[in-house]
């Protein structure tokens, strides 16, 4: 049995720790609630509820997924009971529960994602939080806050100042530089930062003429889009000093290990489950044996290994100090 | 609601029905059956491990089941990539299959007379439907639409107290139109009426109903196709818009009243 356990939040006092490094991504595992009768939700080491709003919302029309070459697409439309209704509902039952349960939270406004972090800091049974900065920002006229340096380090901040909770900022694969963004918002106060969200794309019904899907784009997951993450994780990685959990089209062992070759603390998995949910199982379980078959002790010992960037800063302070 | 389940399945037979469509009699794990009810359905993994075309399951309808023998049969028709995979399949593969999923046809105690309207493979679950029904001792009339005779399901395959009727487009047997065509006759005397089909055959249904009917009753439930991922209500992407708000096909249904449905 190689040591797993991982802080997702060592600069936070509040830690995140978690006793394996699967998670399971946000919009992939409703609340954890669907999946309780099915698998053993606490033995994961944690999950990331769907994204919360301010308001209610009741999401796209449909059709709002589609199945594409190795992947889907997705345009749900965030349909959730706002940070209202899903305070009264969710966070009272996590409490009697031992995985952590982190909140995933989206808006269009600033100052609304500091609302919704002040409300779930008071909240008993929320380990964390993850913004989701893969919205349209209406003070910029719809530009996503995640493409931006600035505006994603602007929401960091606004959600840091609002809660002491462990932050983690999940990025967007839709910026030009993704490594400018991880350090932007490790500057304004992330605990860590989680990538890849999904990539915009698009299916066309040639019999109807038309998208197949009712708004006509959606989010690309799916073993579709793994080597776009790991190269992105790999990027972050080579930059940042907080820790970097990688997803993006992992089905399986090897998938995971190659993202925590490339950087990665911890994962999380999202289209997976849909197809294969008892694999969430099997993963956790397969990390440790392929750690423990390929003679490592614990699961640092192979984070960052196949990043070259990575490795030198790491070593780089200790050659300073020699020289 | 019983539990469900992703269990390792063998196929233990296959049959043809319809032209070019499947039986296909599957294994459970033991005890599971017993608690599958007509209208629910379980999704297929339609791929051997290690590839990911395609990567989602695909859902079927639960066509009947054998809870003395751990046994339980869909009905397959080739279709696109999931299906043609599945039909492909021969007895003693094994298969990796979610469920039972969804929620299930009732019968009210007090129902005497139910009339059930099916349309192409949405004849499976009004099977299941049926024998419960005629199991009970309650009276059942069955119509069937398809393209032509041979895309509907043979009488052997209902119970023998079934009073079966069909309609082809093509008129090669039965009734020559849309199988709504027959549905005002029963009206009347049906308790509840059930339907499985295509959508178009939905809201022809919906026009004859509200032509005919006096009251609410008699009650209307339809069983709604929904591309799927997740099938436990987890990634809302098989919703249909109700009177009461959004509800996910996999989980609140797929089984809703016509007359809560907003299309
Ligand atoms: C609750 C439920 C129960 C079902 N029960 C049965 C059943 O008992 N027997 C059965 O054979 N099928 C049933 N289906 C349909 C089944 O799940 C698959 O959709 C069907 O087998 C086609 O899948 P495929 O992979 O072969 O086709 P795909 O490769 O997914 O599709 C090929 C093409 O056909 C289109 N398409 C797919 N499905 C449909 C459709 N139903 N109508 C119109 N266009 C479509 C796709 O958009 C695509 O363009 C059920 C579906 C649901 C939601
Ligand atoms: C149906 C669906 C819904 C999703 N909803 C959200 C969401 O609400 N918030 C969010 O940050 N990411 C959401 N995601 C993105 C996933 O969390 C994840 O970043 C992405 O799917 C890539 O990982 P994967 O390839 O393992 O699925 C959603 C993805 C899917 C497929
Ligand atoms: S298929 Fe995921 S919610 Fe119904």
């Amino acid at each position: 049995m190689a040591d797993c356990s991982v802080d997702l939040a060592p600069r936070n006092p509040r830690e995140l720790r978690l006793a394996n490094p699967v998670i399971a991504a946000s919009g992939c595992f409703g609340y954890g609630l669907e999946y309780a009768g099915l698998i053993d939700v606490q033995r994961l080491g944690a999950f990331v509820s769907k994204g919360i709003t301010p308001e209610h919302r009741s999401g796209n029309p449909m059709p709002r997924i589609t199945e594409t070459a190795g992947g889907m697409l997705n345009a749900i439309g965030l349909q959730n009971p706002g940070i209202k209704g899903f305070l009264k509902k969710y966070p009272p039952v996590w409490e009697g529960w031992r995985v952590p349960a982190i909140v995933n939270i989206s808006a269009e406004r600033v100052a609304d994602f500091a609302m919704m972090a002040r409300l779930l800091d008071e909240t008993p049974g929320i380990a964390g939080i993850e913004v989701n900065i893969s919205c349209p920002n209406v003070a910029a006229g719809g530009y996503c806050f995640g493409w931006d340096a600035a505006m994603s380090a602007e929401v960091t901040r606004a959600v840091r100042q609002a809660t002491t909770l462990p932050v983690i900022v999940k990025l967007s694969p839709g910026a030009i530089d993704i490594a400018g963004v991880a350090l932007a918002v490790e500057a304004a106060g992330a605990d860590a930062v989680s990538l890849i969200n999904t990539l915009v794309g698009m299916a066309i019904d040639i019999r109807r003429r038309r998208p197949i899907l009712a708004n006509e784009t959606g989010g690309l997951s799916g073993p579709a889009i793994k080597p776009v993450a790991l190269r992105m994780v790999y990027q972050v990685a080579a930059v940042v000093d907080i820790p970097v959990i990688g997803l993006g089209g992992i089905m399986g062992v090897e998938d995971a290990i190659e993202f925590f070759m490339a950087g990665a603390s911890a994962i999380q998995v999202g289209t997976m489950i849909f197809p294969q949910p008892t694999r969430l199982m099997t993963l956790i379980d397969g990390i440790d044996a392929w750690l423990d078959e390929a003679g490592f002790q614990d699961l640092s010992g192979i984070i960052g290994l196949a990043n070259a960037g990575m490795l030198a800063r790491r070593t780089a302070p200790a050659v300073a100090a020699a020289g | 609601m019983a539990a469900v389940r992703e269990f390792e399945s063998e196929i233990v037979a296959k049959r043809s029905v319809m032209d070019d469509a499947h039986l296909v009699d599957l294994s459970a794990p033991s005890g599971l059956v017993a608690a599958m009810r007509p209208g629910q359905f379980v999704e297929v993994l339609c791929r051997v491990d290690g590839s990911y075309d395609p990567l989602l399951r695909r859902p079927y309808s639960l066509y009947a089941t054998d809870p003395a023998n751990d046994r339980f049969t869909l009905l397959v028709r080739p279709y696109g990539r999931g299906s043609e995979w599945l039909g492909q399949q021969r007895p003693g593969a094994t298969l990796d299959i979610l469920g039972p999923l969804g929620n299930a046809f009732e019968i009210r105690p007090k129902s005497r007379h139910l009339l059930m309207v099916a349309g192409g493979v949405g004849a499976a679950p009004l099977v299941m439907l049926s024998q419960r029904a005629v199991a009970r001792g309650v009276a059942v009339t069955y119509l069937m639409g398809a393209m032509d005779a041979g895309s509907l399901l043979p009488a052997s395959a209902l119970p023998a107290a079934v009073e079966y009727l069909v309609a082809t487009e093509d008129g090669s047997q039965g009734h020559r139109g849309y199988v709504t065509e027959l549905v005002a006759d029963y009206i009347q005397w049906a308790d509840q009426i059930y339907s499985c089909g295509p959508e178009p055959m939905f809201r022809s249904l919906r026009q004859v109903v509200r032509q005919h009917r006096v009251t609410r009753e008699p009650r209307v439930w339809v069983s709604v196709e929904r591309t799927m991922a997740c099938g436990l209500g987890a990634c809302l992407g098989c919703v249909v818009e109700t009177r009461r708000g959004m509800r996910t096909s996999c989980v609140d249904g797929p089984v809703f009243e016509m007359d809560d449905l907003l299309w």
